[in-house]
């Protein structure tokens, strides 16, 4: 047998079996990698069903408060009650995400971080760095309960 | 540049770069080449427990990245980590079944070890590291199997700290000393959660570097009577 003709009945085999140890070493590599890697990625947190709506508080409390801060599966959620209505907004600040809080005093919501101040009824910057109003949540008042539609 | 050093390049610019400056092929080729007896069918004992401990040391570090070691938590993050974490069931079990497997096979290597003879001199020292890297193997399984926090891990505990207590003279020091108070409490497992994951991995390291030092610098012995037909392997 000549030389080439040895030369090419060899090669291919040679190169078959290499294709197939590269396979099988990348294969057991994802393998190992795939449980390895979603492991380290966090899971989800359980939430409710979309549109359901959660008791937050009971009436006569965020009555008597004027407002209050709350948190409903994970999202924190600030209430207020003027004018005989109830308002539900996100209480993370537009600014620079910090839970904002109640000013019973000035009647207004404020953020600690950088003083942002909102508006109790409509969620609108009043003054400070924050540069957008606070998301609306809807709300539902059933007798002394009142929910949050999430 | 050899077929040999060719196929470990994974990108050739960087290995050849270092390679310049330092003999990596050569660590590399003295690291993985022990001379062996020649014609010898259970050599694999030892390398297949160090395997075991390599898996530990993954799926160890991985456990520990979700597990919460506090009397009110441990539990509740294993459950997390069986219900929850993507594929936390698999690395847990994976942790449990290798930690088994690893004292069985520790303990196959040094019956392997004992009735060829070849803990005799030269190899005494290699000998005592491995005796030294079963009991914190053993330390290993007595600290771990508290950190589920279940009643099963609880009162396995108790059990065996109260046999320390059964010691004569220092027991209750000891006992004492394990449980870290009178009662097993929360602060009991914070002391096995750090010897579990801090005091033992670094204490295994380092004989474990011995342990292969040693055989590395002696060569392993050969069934009795044949210790002189060795070969690089």
């Amino acid at each position: 047998m000549s030389l080439a003709s040895e030369q090419s009945q060899t090669a291919p085999r040679r190169s078959i079996l290499k294709y197939l140890l590269t396979f099988s070493i990348v294969t057991t590599l994802g393998g190992v990698l795939t449980p390895i890697i979603s492991y380290l990625w966090p899971p989800m947190r359980q939430t409710t069903v979309q549109g359901s709506r959660v008791r937050v508080a009971s009436l006569k409390e965020l009555e008597a408060a004027g407002g209050l801060i709350t948190a409903v599966e994970g999202q924190a959620i600030v209430l207020t009650y003027s004018q005989n209505s109830v308002k539900a907004f996100s209480a993370i600040c537009t600014h620079l995400g910090c839970i904002v809080q109640w000013e019973s005093a000035g009647k207004y919501i404020q953020c600690p971080c950088h003083d942002g101040r909102f508006n109790a009824q409509t969620g609108a910057v009043i003054s400070g760095p924050p540069p957008a109003p606070l998301p609306p949540r809807e709300t539902v008042v059933d007798g002394d309960d009142v929910f949050v539609i999430i | 540049m050899t077929e040999q050093q060719r196929r470990f390049s994974i990108i050739p610019g960087i290995r050849e770069w270092v390679q310049n400056r330092v003999d990596v092929d050569g660590l590399i080729q003295g690291a993985l080449h022990v001379s062996i007896p020649r014609g010898v069918r259970t050599y694999f004992l030892g390398g297949t427990t160090l395997f075991f401990l390599g898996v530990q040391v993954i799926t160890g570090i991985l456990l520990a990245l979700h597990y919460q070691p506090s009397a009110q938590d441990a539990y509740q993050s294993v459950l997390h980590i069986m219900n929850s974490v993507r594929f936390g069931w698999l690395i847990r079990s994976i942790h449990a079944w290798s930690a088994n497997l690893m004292i069985i096979t520790c303990a196959l290597h040094m019956l392997r070890v004992f009735f060829q003879g070849a803990y005799k001199k030269p190899r005494e020292i290699t000998w005592t590291a491995g005796v030294v890297l079963l009991l914190i193997t053993l330390g290993f399984g007595f600290t771990g199997y508290l950190l589920p926090w279940d009643q099963r891990a609880f009162w396995a505990t108790t059990v065996g700290t109260e046999i320390a207590g059964s010691v004569p003279v220092a027991g209750d020091i000891l006992k004492n000393f394990l449980r870290a108070g009178p009662d097993i409490s929360g602060l009991t497992l914070s002391r096995f959660y750090g010897i579990h994951t801090l005091v033992l991995p670094v204490s295994v390291g380092l004989f474990v570097l011995v342990h292969l030092a040693l055989i590395h610098e002696q060569g392993l012995a050969g069934p009795a009577g044949k210790d002189d037909g060795e070969v690089e392997s």
